[in-house]
């Protein structure tokens, strides 16, 4: 536990220092949704669905950023070897990345509602909330995948270009649950409604969590 | 010995190559709604079935490789993973030629399309991986990683993709419990054509397998040959 708290804090203390991760990802969010409402040109009918749309295109290719970033620090001066080096249990610092990962996608996403809620004027209120769990269960779900998927890409020649090529399709159980369920709570549908899906979703985080923590320990030995 | 069951299963695979086709085209008889397309169900449902026993393999190749160490695991994976998208391509184009004439499109986001899809999808980026990363032990380990959890995300595919929609025939269970094949010669043929099938696809697997097993043996001597150079070259 100590030495997941060490590395969680070293991994946002680092954040709140440089700010790096979160000012991209935040940017490249917007950017993605400054897109996608030109691309879709929202019409009053659709607005809930093409919102929850954007906001999990928003999500996908934003944590990947926000992975590749994470593990291309952790490369870049050896400190991954020094920390498979240190006496860490891999499950921990698996952990400790994917909590690191979680929060700075959190903030970014809080931020990616308030925008679709004004560029697909979307009514604020109680809708919101019951975008939390949704979007909180997806986020995760990427996390823990792209935590793990990221280790990998940054030490193949492809570097982030393979993230998307593997993360993505691993990904898709997650995105079809996700954007239904999102779709359900921005519509104004009560949480009940999209139970099946936050079940899905639900499966999907403890699959992978599960997976990653057992197979870090592989992804980031040295030879 | 080697090449006599390599011989063997060759000759296995052109026989029942054989007569599968004579009964797929001559004997079994043409089902009644839809006509002669139908046929090519012969041909779809053994591809789908070995494109599925190999990505069963990748996976539990990978947990063997992660548990034992040893190349020779990886080198299953790496073959069946090959071969599996061979035949999971096969699966997609002949699904899709069919679909024209009995659907009307060549492509709907049915639950069993949109699943073998993404199927297609996890593995692309496993032989992706491979490619795109230098042939060491570690690309070996990453592999074995994705390959684990590509078979435990199909679960999670099926699930999700299932609730999204489906119009997929159930040829073969329906949900009432009957089959789809109402002449028992149309599930002899189908069963023969498992057969041919299930033989290629040992013949393919030994066969890639074996050249794998080889690729290795020659970077071990290859690694070897260097070290013993070296240790000359001091003195």
């Amino acid at each position: 536990m100590g030495a997941f708290a060490a590395v969680l804090r070293k991994d946002l203390r680092l954040e709140i220092r440089s700010g790096q991760s979160t000012i991209a990802l935040f940017a490249l969010s917007l950017l993605i949704m400054v897109v996608l409402v030109f691309a879709l040109n929202p019409q009053p009918i659709d607005r809930a669905r093409d919102a929850a749309a954007a906001l999990w295109v928003a999500l996908v290719f934003g944590g990947m950023l926000g992975a590749t970033r994470s593990m291309i620090a952790e490369n870049e001066n050896g400190c991954m070897r020094a920390l498979t080096l240190s006496p860490i249990d891999p499950a921990a610092l698996y952990g400790a990345k994917l909590a690191a990962a979680f929060a700075f996608m959190a903030i970014v996403e809080i931020a990616a509602v308030g925008l679709i809620t004004l560029f697909f004027n979307l009514d604020f209120g109680a809708d919101l909330a019951r975008l939390a769990p949704s979007l909180m269960f997806g986020t995760l779900g990427f996390a823990a995948l792209a935590t793990l998927l990221a280790a990998i890409s940054s030490r193949t020649r492809a570097g982030d270009l393979l993230l998307p090529i593997l993360a993505i399709p691993l990904f898709i159980p997650a995105i079809i649950a996700g954007v239904k369920a999102s779709e359900a709570a921005l519509s104004g549908f009560p949480l009940a409604a999209a139970s099946q899906w936050l079940g899905i979703l639900a499966a999907f985080d403890v699959l992978f969590i599960t997976l990653g923590a057992l197979l870090f320990e592989h992804v980031i030995r040295e030879d | 010995m080697k090449n006599k069951i390599g011989t063997a299963l060759g000759l296995m695979t052109l026989g029942l190559m054989l007569v599968s086709l004579f009964m797929v085209f001559e004997w079994v008889p043409t089902e009644a709604d839809q006509g002669i397309v139908q046929r090519i169900f012969y041909f779809h449902v053994p591809c789908a079935w070995v494109a599925f026993a190999a990505f069963g393999i990748v996976a539990i190749a990978g947990v063997f490789y992660l548990w034992l160490k040893d190349q020779i695991w990886d080198d299953l994976g790496y073959a069946a993973a090959e071969i599996g998208m061979v035949f999971c391509t096969l699966v997609l184009v002949t699904g899709s030629l069919w679909a024209k004439p009995i659907w009307g499109t060549w492509w709907t986001w049915d639950s069993r399309l949109t699943t073998t899809f993404i199927l297609w999808l996890l593995y692309g980026g496993y032989l992706m991986l491979r490619a795109m990363a230098d042939d060491t032990e570690e690309v070996a380990r990453f592999g074995a990683v994705i390959g684990i959890a590509a078979a435990l995300d199909v679960p999670v595919v099926i699930l999700s993709v299932r609730l999204w929609r489906t119009i997929h025939p159930a040829v073969l269970i329906t949900r009432s419990g009957e089959h789809g094949l109402e002449d028992p010669r149309m599930v002899i043929t189908l069963l023969v054509a498992l057969a041919a099938f299930t033989a290629l696809f040992g013949w393919l697997l030994r066969l890639r397998f074996q050249q794998l097993r080889t690729r290795t043996r020659l970077t071990i001597l290859r690694r070897e040959v260097a070290l013993i150079e070296a240790a000359v070259g001091d003195y």
